[in-house]
């Protein structure tokens, strides 16, 4: 991985040349409520201004008000990048999340070539293209593009694709490619798991600033699998619950920021996120997906001083208790008059950290949902969270300890859960972990 | 159609231009291809490429003319002939995609007729072949999504003798044969409404659930042909005259102005009431009336065998919509034997293609068959013989439990079962 330093990481954005339709548009935006003069200035300030104009941005500026000025113009490069999209890649406003379980009957073969069928589907769709006919010529045929996205902007979607456990055994002849840390997660205590909502042996995460653009994504890749693969869930994310360098700080559903302390910049994503295997699998990562919902009702009832003991954090600004900013380091030794912890060892934060944790960070690439009412009239809603890292054993032993000892667990359930093996971007004229067929 | 609500059985299900014949929908595709390069495929904005081929006769070798085909994303996606003309004979044509994320499939065109293809052409896929014979002429490669997509290819020699007309033949003789066993069908469905209304008419309660069960699979093979069951000198959306409302309908198709009648109407009595009342027996009399128009109407029926393909996609539909959600037997829970019979019928029109289709697309064909077989594997798991109906009782909770693999799986088949119209109408 030693290019990787030398080599944009990934690719910088570039905006199409030409609008990717002819409707006349050249550039559409969402501004922010504070976006104009505001913008710039708001980006020096962001920390890591360096970071921010890094080529592992893209081009969306923070403003003050936490709001993003959006290019939907943008197209993130796909082929011929180190690592697949989707994960360094500054996180885009919505997500579409969706597993898959192989059929039966479905061969090696058959495996090989929905790989290639996707990549180049996810080719085209990231440049804003279809793929296919949306309204074909001859009147008895079937549409190879559903078209929901026709007419849309890339929107800076990226369609990121893991390969679970179950794909790497014997029956399709890819048991010796198994890279060496994806197994199946152990049982983790906290663990709520439903069977619709874990598992899956290939995985897609698609994100773009157009919440239509990341469904077509999903909803065309799915309907290619139809005969080789089932789907098996999917979640619909919105607002991003993780921040990228120079973006502000979002917030989950509690109302609180999530993932101020995010891996960021070259160095952290080569020590905690890529892999360095000397096969197929170098450069690629671990995907662990966990469904977390929240009651939310319980939650929003709880007085601010316990839901701030609970994250380890204020509600506003979310400074660490007993600091002043949100990027202040906390004071884990630090004591109040009675000699009680500022900071409570138990809260979401102090278990999380990396300093508790022999250092290990993981990414955090998570959106929020919600899936409406439950069967009870409450609000079915909470984390999608996503994360990359390249062991997956950092996330178990995390959760390991945090699924006992958090004092978030009383707001949360874990609901659903997955692996997935993240290879590398292919090339041109290529398609993903095509080495194993090979 | 005027939308009108609830809509009446025969709109919801599916609608066919049966009006536009053969003839007129070839004129449509030869007036769009004309200007492929504006159809609606990815916006490119790449300019166009010209399509260049190489000099000179194809080589033959191994007894057939070698023809490489390949695709590249140069210029917004390029389809380039290593040689554009070849002699009368067999044509080898070798694909292979090196960089078009854009084009994932080739067809060999003579006037908009399909003579062979090849799909699922992703970049890093090895080469692939297909092989024909073909007489002097000219003839396009068809590359959709490619800058320009028709490139033309020349064969010199000999005119081939003008076409048996094979593929087309064979096409033709299954949708007569089809039309046929319509026929066949619809005369047992006759047989078993009089016994079902002699049942009803005997006020045996238990006689009568049993006919019902072992008359409905004969209107579930057929009803993929709805539209065309109308009375004569009424239009398709008048409730009235249509022969699927007066046989077919249900709860969620009423129409308040022609009201309960049918099959559905006597299942409500015996199956929910369960009471066999003077309605009842009025409601046996005017199905086995009914079932008899229908006979009349479906003798006049034929078939083109694009027909047979959408009428089997839209017992699928069915299938997906009416079936697995036990919305049809709301009141005997007898969905899945009318899912078996909806299937069935998909497999007789398939089945009645299938000579023609494989000299179109042998591939297809094989999928199509096996993905019928994953089906009926599935749903042999859910036989009961103890059960009325011969399945499974499709209660809430058997739906809740079952539905999914059973959907899933259907969802397999729908997929290339949905290309097939395409293949057969512009089949050679």
């Amino acid at each position: 991985m030693t290019e990787q330093s030398a080599q944009p990481d990934p690719a910088e954005p570039v905006a199409l040349t030409e609008p990717p339709s002819d409707k006349g548009v050249s550039r559409r935006r969402f501004f922010g409520t504070a976006a104009g003069t505001a913008v710039a200035g708001a980006l020096v300030g962001a920390g890591g201004t360096a970071a921010a104009l890094s080529a592992e941005t893209r081009p969306t500026v923070a403003t003050a008000a936490g709001d993003v000025d959006i290019d939907l113009n943008q197209a993130v490069p796909y082929f011929d990048q180190p690592h697949q999209a989707g994960i360094s890649t500054t996180p885009q406003r919505h997500a579409v999340y969706a597993t898959f379980t192989l059929a039966d009957a479905a061969t090696k073969t058959d495996l090989q070539t929905l790989l290639a069928r996707w990549t180049a589907a996810i080719g085209q769709l990231t440049q804003g293209k279809t793929i296919g006919q949306v309204e074909p010529v001859r009147p008895d045929a079937v549409g190879g593009d559903t078209g929901e996205a026709y007419g849309l902007f890339p929107a800076s979607l990226t369609v990121t694709v893991g390969l679970g456990p179950g794909v790497f055994t014997d029956r399709f002849g890819l048991a010796s490619f198994r890279p060496k840390a994806l197994a199946e997660l152990p049982r983790m205590p906290g663990d709520f798991l439903e069977p619709g909502l874990t598992g899956g042996d290939l995985s897609v995460q698609a994100c773009a600033d157009d919440p239509q653009v990341a469904y077509h994504a999903v909803h065309n890749l799915a309907r290619m699998a139809a005969t080789v693969a089932q789907t098996h869930w999917m979640v619909l994310g919105f607002g991003r619950a993780s921040a990228g360098p120079g973006q502000q700080t979002p917030r989950n559903l509690m109302g609180f920021k999530d993932g101020t302390r995010n891996v960021t910049g070259d160095a952290e994503f080569d020590r905690f996120v890529w892999t360095d295997d000397g096969d197929w699998f170098a450069g690629g990562t671990y995907q662990i997906a966990r469904k977390i919902r929240i009651t939310m009702e319980t939650w929003d009832v709880d007085r601010i001083s316990d839901q701030q003991n609970v994250f380890g954090r204020t509600k506003d600004e979310g400074a660490p208790l007993g600091a002043k900013a949100e990027h202040d380091t906390p004071d884990f030794a630090a004591t109040d008059g009675d000699g009680k912890p500022v900071i409570s060892p138990y809260s979401h934060m102090a278990m999380a950290a990396p300093e508790n944790n022999n250092g290990t960070k993981i990414l955090r690439r998570a959106y929020n949902y919600t899936d409406g009412l439950n069967s009870q009239g409450l609000l079915d809603a909470g984390l999608m969270f996503i994360a990359y890292m390249n062991d997956p054993q950092h996330f178990v032993d995390l959760q390991s300890k945090l699924g006992k000892f958090d004092l978030l667990n009383e707001y949360i359930r874990h609901i659903g859960s997955a692996v997935f093996a993240i290879p590398p971007a292919p090339k041109t004229g290529s398609y993903l972990a095509q080495a194993l067929f090979e | 159609m005027s939308p009108r609500k609830p809509l009446p059985t025969s709109i919801r299900r599916t609608v066919r231009y049966r009006a536009l014949g053969a003839g007129a929908a070839i004129t449509l595709a030869v007036t769009l291809a004309g200007c492929a390069s504006s159809a609606p495929t990815a916006p490119t904005g790449g300019p166009a490429s010209a399509p260049v081929g190489g000099d000179g006769l194809a080589p033959v070798s191994n007894g057939a003319a070698q023809v490489a085909l390949s695709l590249t994303a140069d210029g917004g996606g390029t389809c380039t002939l290593d040689h554009t003309s070849a002699p009368a004979g067999p044509v080898t044509f070798t694909v292979t995609n090196v960089s078009a994320t854009g084009i994932t499939e080739v067809e060999l065109q003579s006037d908009l007729k399909i003579l062979g293809e090849k799909e699922n052409l992703a970049p890093g896929l090895p080469a692939s072949t297909f092989t024909v014979t073909l007489g002097g002429g000219s003839y396009n490669l068809y590359c959709p999504g490619a800058a320009t997509e028709l490139v033309p290819f020349t064969v010199t020699g000999d005119a081939a003798p003008s076409p048996t007309g094979s593929t087309q033949q064979l096409l033709a003789k299954g949708a007569t044969d089809y039309a046929a066993w319509v026929v066949s069908q619809t005369e047992e469905m006759q047989t078993s409404v009089k016994a079902l209304a002699s049942a009803i008419d005997s006020g045996d309660l238990a006689k009568a659930k049993t006919a019902y069960a072992q008359s409905r699979p004969f209107y579930e093979k057929i009803e993929s042909d709805v539209e065309g069951f109308v009375l004569p000198g009424f239009k398709l959306d008048d409730s009235a005259g249509s022969l699927d409302y007066r046989i077919d309908m249900r709860a969620s198709s009423l129409d308040d102005k022609v009201g309960w009648m049918g099959y559905h109407a006597i299942e409500r009595d015996l199956f929910s009431t369960g009471k066999i009342t003077a309605t009842t027996k009025k409601y046996a009399t005017d199905l086995v009336a009914n079932v008899g128009k229908l006979l009349e109407v479906v003798k006049t029926l034929d078939y083109k065998p694009e027909d047979l393909a959408n009428g089997a996609a839209s017992l699928l539909e069915e299938v997906q919509s009416n079936k697995i959600t036990g919305e049809e037997e709301e009141f005997s829970h007898l969905d899945l034997m009318d899912f078996a019979y909806n299937i069935e019928g998909a497999k007789q029109a398939f089945a009645y293609l299938q000579p023609g289709l494989e000299k179109v697309d042998a591939s297809l064909a094989e999928q199509v068959a096996a993905e019928f077989k994953k089906v009926d594997a599935s749903l042999a798991a859910y036989r009961d013989d103890t059960a009325l109906g011969g399945y499974l009782s499709w209660t809430k909770a058997n739906r809740e439990k079952h539905s999914r693999q059973l959907s899933q799986t259907v969802l397999a088949l729908q997929q290339p079962l949905a290309k097939i119209a395409e293949k057969v109408a512009t089949a050679k």
